[in-house]
């Protein structure tokens, strides 16, 4: 739409104009207010610094556990035209509109010591309550739906009719999914899992449910804020919106461009 | 050889219903049947994509009914090509001779490019080829692996008319050398006429006629295939009985009224029925003067002119009865035909098929 100044233009220019400030102003914010000094001291703190291993290995944790378990779904849902396939779509984007905390909860009473699911776990020694697998639990229920969807789409995009070339060309199924699928969809997939990764590295609500400690990035910079106030979580919130801008600058590098798609 | 018997196949709300045709081994079959018929479904059927619900396949003697695409050994050509948009030009050629030696591959690849003028494309990508280029490699691509059938969903449709003069004569060259039994799905009835050994119609999952083109050109065996397949005109009538004879099996003389025409025909049986006449039937001539009249012979005035290269389509006015000629372009150009000229038709009695 080309600039004029009616009323109507200005009106939407401003509105627009408030919402971006309104999102970019905090950030910057919280950006400006980190020295270099702070940031420093802020990666010599042996809690901080560990809490932030914790939380990258917990979010790749569970963003393997996605792909694995959510590419096949994704596959299916996209390909195979099976008998109640809206509903599995349906439940498995369910996670998006369930709070946070809600879905701790009911990931604490399906895998707690009360459950018979939990007392399975606890017998194979992955205890979930309170310890690692928990963090891994609540970043997988809040990420999978990103990566299944995203992935969805991007086989979504790839032509059947190139895997039925493939067969005829003596591919097996598998073969033709990884030799033809798979590489036209894998810029999708990939970008659906990196947003995955971030979405875990931000949860927050269902792990202080799970597992308060030990603490992963995001309940760390609460733990700090409560106990010591403000200028004692900036350092680690400022690392981890570092983190967060880094994984945003990846997926926009991976996103499919669509007009190149046919 | 394909043999396919009875072969039903379900496709969500369309179906093809016992399907049954065989095209020799090394010979060229065509399926022709408008959008929608069900000619793509057949094909993917054939190359093992869509289960049968009942029927057979069997190729070169052997029942693929329920066997595994990969194990079919048949090549196939979708419309739109379908090359492997991650791969070059090469690359998709040789996509299914990854399991051969490295010397075999690339020896078949420069091969078939060099046959197919390929050669200084092999390193491209595929992305921003033209629809020409596009089909030869899907072409050569379907051929690496030596399949025992290629399979072709409307090759042609694609290019413009020029590439598919070409296309269609390298098609048929690579036919001849290869010897691969062919099964094509078009369209276009020039396709059949001019590459075809055996000719089938498909209609609503039906086969509504199959044989050889020239039979299913002239003999038509409803109005559907004679429309369809555009032999020009279809009137619709009836038929009288000119001379009795004992012999009611035999063929007799016979007149056909449609409209305001009258014409001598040789019929099979009397009572409503469909004309069917080829455009190259209808000779046409200027002559004003009485001299004496052949058999069915009417005055009728141009409506409309199509000129394409060769031939020129002249779509006729007799009395409000609609019939389509065709007559070489140097001809039309030599009696003047245009527009609002009025000609004299003449047609052969023997070249009105009634059905």
């Amino acid at each position: 739409m080309p600039l004029r100044t009616s009323p109507w233009a200005l009106t939407l220019w401003l509105l627009a104009a408030l919402l971006v400030l309104f999102v970019a102003g905090p950030l910057l914010r919280l950006l400006f207010q980190a020295s270099p000094a702070s940031l420093g001291t802020a990666l010599s703190d042996p809690e901080l610094v560990a809490s932030i291993w914790l939380t990258i290995l917990t979010a790749t944790a569970a963003t393997l556990l996605s792909v694995l378990l959510g590419v096949p779904l994704a596959y299916l849902l996209a390909r195979v035209p099976f008998p109640g396939r809206r509903i599995v779509a349906g439940i498995v984007e369910l996670p998006v509109v369930v709070p946070h905390p809600v879905a701790g909860i009911a990931l604490l009473l399906f895998l707690g010591r009360q459950s018979p699911i939990g007392q399975g776990l606890a017998t194979l020694g992955l205890e979930v309550v309170n310890r690692i697998p928990g963090i891994v639990a609540g970043m997988l229920f809040v990420s999978a739906p990103i990566v299944v969807s995203a992935a969805r789409e991007a086989f979504r995009g790839v032509d059947p009719k190139l895997e039925r070339v493939a067969r005829t060309l003596g591919d097996t199924g598998s073969q033709a999914f990884r030799h033809v699928t798979l590489p036209l969809a894998g810029r999708g997939v990939v970008a659906g899992a990196v947003l995955a990764w971030a979405r875990s590295v931000s949860e927050f609500g269902s792990i202080v449910i799970l597992t308060y400690n030990p603490k992963v990035a995001s309940i760390l910079i609460y733990d700090r804020f409560t106990l010591f106030g403000l200028p004692a979580a900036v350092p680690a919130a400022v690392v981890l919106l570092l983190i967060a801008l880094a994984v945003f600058a990846l997926v926009q590098v991976l996103a499919p461009d669509r007009a190149e798609h046919r | 050889m394909i043999r396919l018997e009875g072969v039903t196949v379900q496709v969500g709300n369309f179906s093809l219903e016992e399907v049954s045709l065989v095209v020799p081994a090394g010979g060229y079959g065509l399926i022709i049947g408008p959008t929608g018929s069900g000619k793509t479904t057949l094909l993917e059927a054939i190359a093992g994509h869509e289960p049968l619900r009942r029927g057979r396949i069997a190729l070169r003697d052997e029942d693929v009914t329920t066997a595994a695409p990969e194990t079919r050994r048949v090549g196939f050509v979708y419309q739109h090509y379908h090359l492997f948009p991650h791969l070059t030009v090469g690359e998709n050629i040789g996509y299914g001779l990854r399991r051969e030696a490295p010397d075999a591959r690339a020896g078949r690849i420069r091969d078939l490019s060099e046959t197919l003028g390929l050669v200084p494309l092999l390193s491209r990508s595929v992305r921003g080829l033209s629809g020409g280029e596009q089909q030869r490699i899907a072409l050569a691509r379907a051929l690496a692996p030596r399949p025992n059938i290629l399979l072709l969903d409307e090759p042609f449709a694609a290019v413009d008319p020029a590439t598919r003069r070409v296309l269609r004569r390298e098609l048929r060259a690579l036919h001849e050398r290869e010897g691969i039994t062919t099964l094509q799905v078009t369209h276009d009835f020039e396709d059949a006429m001019r590459l075809g050994d055996v000719v089938a119609v498909l209609a609503e999952g039906r086969i509504a006629q199959s044989g050889t083109p020239d039979a299913v050109f002239r003999y038509p065996n409803s109005a559907f295939v004679a429309e369809f397949i555009g032999t020009g005109t279809v009137l619709r009538g009836t038929v009288e009985r000119m001379q009795d004879r004992e012999d009611p099996a035999a063929r007799f003389a016979a007149r056909f009224r449609s409209g305001s025409l009258s014409l001598e025909v040789v019929a099979e049986r009397e009572g409503e029925a469909y004309a069917v006449i080829r455009p190259a039937d209808l000779l046409l001539s200027r002559t004003e003067g009485h001299e004496p009249a052949p058999r069915n012979r009417f005055p009728a005035v141009i409506v409309r002119v199509e000129r394409g290269s060769a031939v020129a389509q002249v779509h006729l006015d007799a009395g409000g009865t609609a019939l389509v000629a065709a007559v070489m372009s140097s001809t039309a150009e030599e009696l003047g035909l245009a527009p609002g000229v009025s000609v004299a038709v003449a047609i052969k009695a023997t070249a009105i098929h009634l059905i």
